[in-house]
């Protein structure tokens, strides 16, 4: 861990020159945002500034921390992502009226939905600034503009409604030049865990002058303007004379002079239900004073910690992942280099000497009885898995026939059997009987069968042995697969003369 | 002891098998028992679903036909398969849509029950084809199947008459695993695992009917010929069946693995590529870190941010997707940062053919974004070579720092092959370095984000948090080194060169392009992507019959790799089949410049037979 080392003001002032029209209300805030993330207590490379396209977006490059100037309404998106690859930072997203609620306004709605814990500040000109002066989607209806001459036919968007709308879990409103609320806001968005978002007045000296001047002008300011405190009633007016109160479900202005302070709507930013948040929203110049302050800030789940959340949870359940587990997390099958290897296969399929008799001719012809299949090992079903072990091992052969009292073949018990049910499992064979490691229901064939269905029946089955019974179903023979390569190389290997006809 | 019947055995190199019905009918399943089956049997197998557009069109239309084919194999097989030899079809609608591919002579199954007035009618079936010589030409098993299901099914108490007909796709399942004689344990197993705990009553249904279904083969005189598949020689190990989604997701998340990152998946659900969504959703364990954005917009910004934070960062979609993300896959090209943009391409333009397969995005992934914006493209060749080109994605984007695109499609994405499991400790590390000092060489102790490493050209990949290096990306122009604004002539061209000369050089660092066949001579087919099942097996075919003609599958298609060039060069002529109207031909003769090249297309929403492309290569021989 590095030390934490006081910050200033200075450490967030980039090398760039900061290019906004003097006058412009974005030096305020840029002046204020440096100011206070000093005070949070966080090393400065925690700190990442991510902006859309617009006057307010040019932010980040005067920011000497982390940030990505990035593409118009997308800067709530690369945010979230960026929460989600490290939640330890502090993402501040910088957008404008154009770029959050125009463009951008279907990713606003949703990363205030999820809140994630980011600090979203909307510096609100209503105007178009980048672009030279057209009319925005917070621009009053009516709006004379380069691109309305006429007048503006749209109602405007106001953001904190659209906020609280989508349920954000923070929201607060200041003004440029009210510098200390500002920072007051600032601080209050940076401590809330979800997404906050503040808008900002934020005047354009260039395109719209003078659009707060009711709320910025030292004369009107304190009769157009309420500041919301928590757990206070509503007073505002230059002498403080005048309140809120709520009559039915709207709100009205009331004169103190008539009205008792105990009347008045106390401010309450935690109500669970936004409707409180909401309809202070909709109060408007010149009806209402508008309302700055915090409007809204309740503690909801933060994205992030449950996308991370999940992530423990799957590894408690699972354990770490481990990718051998998952390759193999469906049906398998073994391909074993199969007996019939290119050697034997060349021998069957590509006989160099088969002029005079057609080996697969033979095969489906020659029955298993040429094969002079061999006497099998024979023992009785009832004996313990260590005497057929034994044996085996004995006679060193692979299998052995095991029959009932009647001397009907009951089951075989193989090397495989051994290898795949025996070896390192059991550790006292002398307890334990044949019978329950054995194969039993054994397919078999007859002596006159041919060798073609015995291989192919080899084939499906990876069969190393077939045994042979007679009409009774007694076993008098065995045949393997190395019986029939031995058939095959008498016969017609090469320098051989050919079999019988 | 176990006595085969005494049906005729025929055996048979590969046989394609069409499981056709309704969308409600379970073909989907059914087709997919059939390929686990022969799958674990030892065969080599390949599948191609058919879904139909509309989730829930109305049941017996020709609109809500769902189909899945299985080609299994004694042969190494790299396509699912041109014709049908045999269709199931499960009633007068299936049959009508899919009688067109059965090869004349085929099998075809149906179950008469389904064939009343009404379904005929909805099929639009003037005439029952069953009862006229409609199919005259093919071998038809009438089977009521609904019937049979129900009378098997009728002893099992607690089941309504619905569960009862839900198990007829398993009783098919049955009849076609006694015919082409595979063991019904693979999909007994299977219907324990699903229902057996919760639902044991339908468990026990589903075995029934599968079990009648096999029983009706072994006594019914119909069915005089039962067909041996034998297993097919693949190289030994352990194998499983896999799709190209599937095999993207795992790639993705070893690569992630490989690097000791989270994988961050930000992604819009989008037909052909959500199941990529589906399995790495449910793979958190691996630090996988998904995420289901509000558009395709938000998904591609929300890859640059956890870029930038340092996780390994991928979007999956499909073409229209790509249009919607086209602005932020740009931010990247600038941004300079690694990340992988997979398009599971469908048929287009604009919402085309959603569920259906096509190439066409080619041209979109080189130079579908405003400015001179190079991305390196990589194409997949086969549902199993998705895994592979996904780690490689990853490693070429960490080496050049940059956004890389993989082109997979609908019929990769869906399809199915056997995979030999890999282990995961032969697969190569991705390293990855982040920075933690300043990089200015005159002492300024400046942390210069844009400072190239002088072989591959990346950038330093610098991630928040990281004490001493803040620094600001953006999308505007830039000075080299600083990465400040510049508006700079000379610089902005600098930025430029730079940026296509990272891409360029990536040429160096992958494989060379390979040459199946002679060379050098007359006729080179050229293919690219999902395509090299059927072009491989169609060359193959025609190299058996002694024909001389070669094949060149590319995988890399930005950069191509360093030889391409000779290899046009050695042939007098060059037939690229694809599916779309020509756009590698676009990008070869603006590369290589004018070799006799020759198209061959196709936008029919269906990947290419073997024959169609065998047929093409041989009338220019
Ligand atoms: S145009 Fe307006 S908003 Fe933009 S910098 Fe100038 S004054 Fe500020």
């Amino acid at each position: 861990m590095t030390e934490v080392i006081q910050l200033t003001r200075k450490d967030f002032v980039s090398d760039q020159t900061v290019r906004w029209c003097p006058g412009c209300g974005d030096y305020a805030i840029l002046a204020q945002i440096q100011k206070v993330l000093p005070e949070l207590g966080r090393p400065k490379e925690d700190f990442v500034f991510i902006s859309g396209i617009g006057c307010s977006s040019r932010f980040p490059y005067y920011m000497d921390t982390y940030g990505i100037h990035s593409i118009h309404g997308r800067a709530p998106t690369l945010a979230t992502g960026l929460k989600i690859a490290n939640p330890n930072l502090s993402v501040w997203v910088i957008t404008g009226d154009g770029d959050g609620l125009s463009i951008g306004g279907n990713h606003f709605v949703h990363v205030l939905r999820r809140n994630v814990d980011l600090n979203i500040i909307l510096f609100n000109n209503r105007i178009y600034g980048l672009t030279k002066g057209q009319y925005s989607p917070t621009s009053e209806q009516g709006k004379i503009t380069k691109s309305s001459p006429m007048g503006s036919l749209e109602q405007p968007l106001n953001p904190i409604s659209v906020a609280i709308g989508a349920e954000a879990t923070f929201v607060a409103r200041t003004v440029d030049t009210n510098v200390k609320h500002m920072a007051e806001m600032l601080r209050r968005a940076a401590a809330h865990k979800g997404t906050s978002i503040v808008e900002v007045y934020q005047n354009c000296v260039i395109f719209n002058n003078g659009a707060y001047s009711y709320a910025t002008d030292s004369k009107t300011k304190s009769e157009n303007v309420l500041e919301l405190e928590h757990g206070k009633p509503m007073i505002f007016g230059k002498n403080r004379d005048k309140g809120i109160r709520l009559n039915g479900l709207n709100p009205e202005v009331v004169s103190l002079d008539a009205v008792d302070e105990s009347e008045l709507l106390v401010h309450d930013e935690t109500m669970p239900e936004p409707s409180l948040a909401y309809m202070l929203s909709r109060m408007r110049q010149p009806a209402f004073p508008e309302p700055i302050g915090v409007f809204r800030d309740v503690q909801k789940p933060v994205y992030e910690e449950g996308v991370m959340a999940q992530v423990k949870q799957a590894k408690a359940q699972k354990g770490e992942g481990d990718l051998a587990k998952m390759y193999g997390n469906a049906d398998t099958w073994e391909v074993v280099s199969s007996e019939f290897d290119d050697e034997y296969t060349s021998v069957l399929f590509h006989g160099e000497n088969t002029a005079d008799r057609d080996v697969a001719h033979a095969l489906l012809t020659d029955t298993l009885a040429d094969l002079s299949p061999k006497k099998p090992l024979t023992a009785h079903v009832d004996i313990s898995l260590a005497d057929a072990v034994a044996r085996l091992k004995e006679v060193n052969v692979g299998f052995l026939a095991l029959v009932d009292d009647d001397g009907n073949l009951a089951g075989v018990f193989t090397e495989w059997d051994i290898f795949t049910k025996v070896a390192c499992k059991i550790k006292d064979m002398s307890q334990e009987r044949v019978k329950d490691y054995m194969t039993p229901n054994v397919t078999t064939l007859g002596r006159s069968d041919t060798i073609a269905h015995a291989l192919h029946l080899m084939a499906i089955n990876h069969f190393r042995h077939i045994p042979i019974v007679n009409e009774d179903g007694k076993p008098e023979g065995v045949i393997s697969f190395r019986s029939v390569v031995h058939f095959l190389e008498e016969n017609f290997a090469p320098g051989k003369t050919n079999g019988k006809s | 002891m176990t006595k085969l019947k005494d049906a005729i055995f025929e055996d048979v190199e590969s046989i394609t098998i069409r499981f056709a019905g309704d969308s409600g009918d379970g073909m989907q399943l059914t087709g997919t028992q059939f390929s686990n089956s022969a799958a674990i049997f030892g065969n080599d197998i390949s599948t191609l679903p058919d879904f139909p557009a509309e989730i829930r069109a109305p049941a017996g239309t020709l609109a809500g036909v769902s189909g899945f084919q299985v080609n299994f194999s004694s042969e190494d097989i790299l396509t699912p398969g041109d014709a049908p030899q045999v269709l199931v079809a499960m009633n007068p609608a299936a049959l009508k849509a899919n009688l067109p591919d059965l090869v004349t002579g085929g099998t075809i199954i149906v179950n008469t029950d389904a064939f009343t007035k009404g379904n005929l009618k909805k099929a639009g079936y003037t005439e029952n084809p069953l009862e006229n010589d409609s199919l005259k030409d093919y071998v038809v098993h009438k089977l009521p199947i609904t019937s049979l299901n129900r009378a098997a099914l009728e002893h099992i108490e607690g089941l309504t008459s619905k569960d009862i007909d839900r198990c007829k796709n398993f009783f098919a399942l049955g009849l076609t695993f006694w015919i082409y004689d595979r063991p019904l344990d693979t999909s007994l197993e299977f219907i324990e695992r699903k229902f057996g705990k919760k639902l044991p009553i339908i468990a026990e249904a589903n075995k029934t009917a599968l079990q009648a279904g096999y029983s009706v083969g072994h006594n019914t005189e119909a069915f005089q010929t039962r067909y041996h598949i034998k297993p097919a020689s693949l190289e030994p190990g352990l194998y499983r069946k896999v799709t190209g989604n599937e095999a993207t997701a795992m790639g993705l998340i070893t690569a992630a693995k490989k690097a000791g990152k989270p994988l961050f998946y930000g992604t819009y659900p989008i037909t052909p590529a959500s199941d990529i969504l589906h399995f790495l959703a449910a793979q958190k364990n691996f630090d996988v870190r998904t995420f289901q954005a509000e558009d395709e917009i938000a998904a591609m910004g929300s890859v640059l941010g956890a870029a930038f934070g340092g996780a390994f960062a991928v979007t999956g979609t499909s073409g229209p997707g790509i249009a919607l993300k086209s602005e932020a896959m740009n931010l990247g090209i600038m941004l300079e940062l690694p990340m992988v943009i997979v398009n599971v391409q469908r048929g287009g333009p604009s919402t085309g053919l959603p569920t259906k397969t096509e190439q066409s995005d080619l041209l979109q992934a080189m130079y579908g974004r405003n400015g001179e914006s190079p991305m390196p493209v990589l194409a997949p060749a086969t549902p199993s070579d998705c895994f592979d080109m996904a780690i490689e994605a990853f490693r070429l984007a960490v080496r050049a720092t940059t956004p890389v695109c993989i082109l997979s499609d609908g019929y990769l994405g869906n399809s199915a092959e056997p995979w030999l499991i890999p282990n995961p400790d032969d697969i190569e590390p991705i390293v990855v370095t982040h920075p933690t000092a300043p990089n200015s060489q005159n002492g300024s102790g400046k942390f210069l984000p844009y400072k190239r490493d002088p072989e591959s050209l990346g950038r330093p990949w610098a991630i928040p948090g990281t004490p001493g290096l803040e620094h600001r990306l953006g999308g505007l122009a830039k000075q080299p080194e600083t990465g400040n604004v510049s508006y700079v002539p000379a610089e902005n061209q600098q930025m430029n060169n730079e940026r296509a000369e990272k891409v360029a050089r990536l040429a160096n660092v992958i494989p060379e392009q390979e040459v199946v066949g002679p060379q050098s001579g007359d006729l080179l087919v050229v293919s690219w992507g999902s395509t090299f099942g059927a072009v491989r097996s169609a060359v193959m075919r025609l190299q058996k019959a002694g024909k001389t003609v070669s094949h060149a599958h590319i995988r890399y298609l930005n950069p191509f790799p360093k030889n391409m060039g000779d290899i046009l060069d050695r042939f007098d002529r060059i037939l690229v089949p694809e599916m779309n109207m020509g756009q590698l031909i676009i990008l070869l003769r603006g590369k290589y410049g004018t070799h006799n090249f020759i198209p061959f297309n196709k936008v029919q929403g269906r990947p290419f037979t073997i024959s169609e492309v065998a047929d093409r290569i041989e009338s220019l021989l």
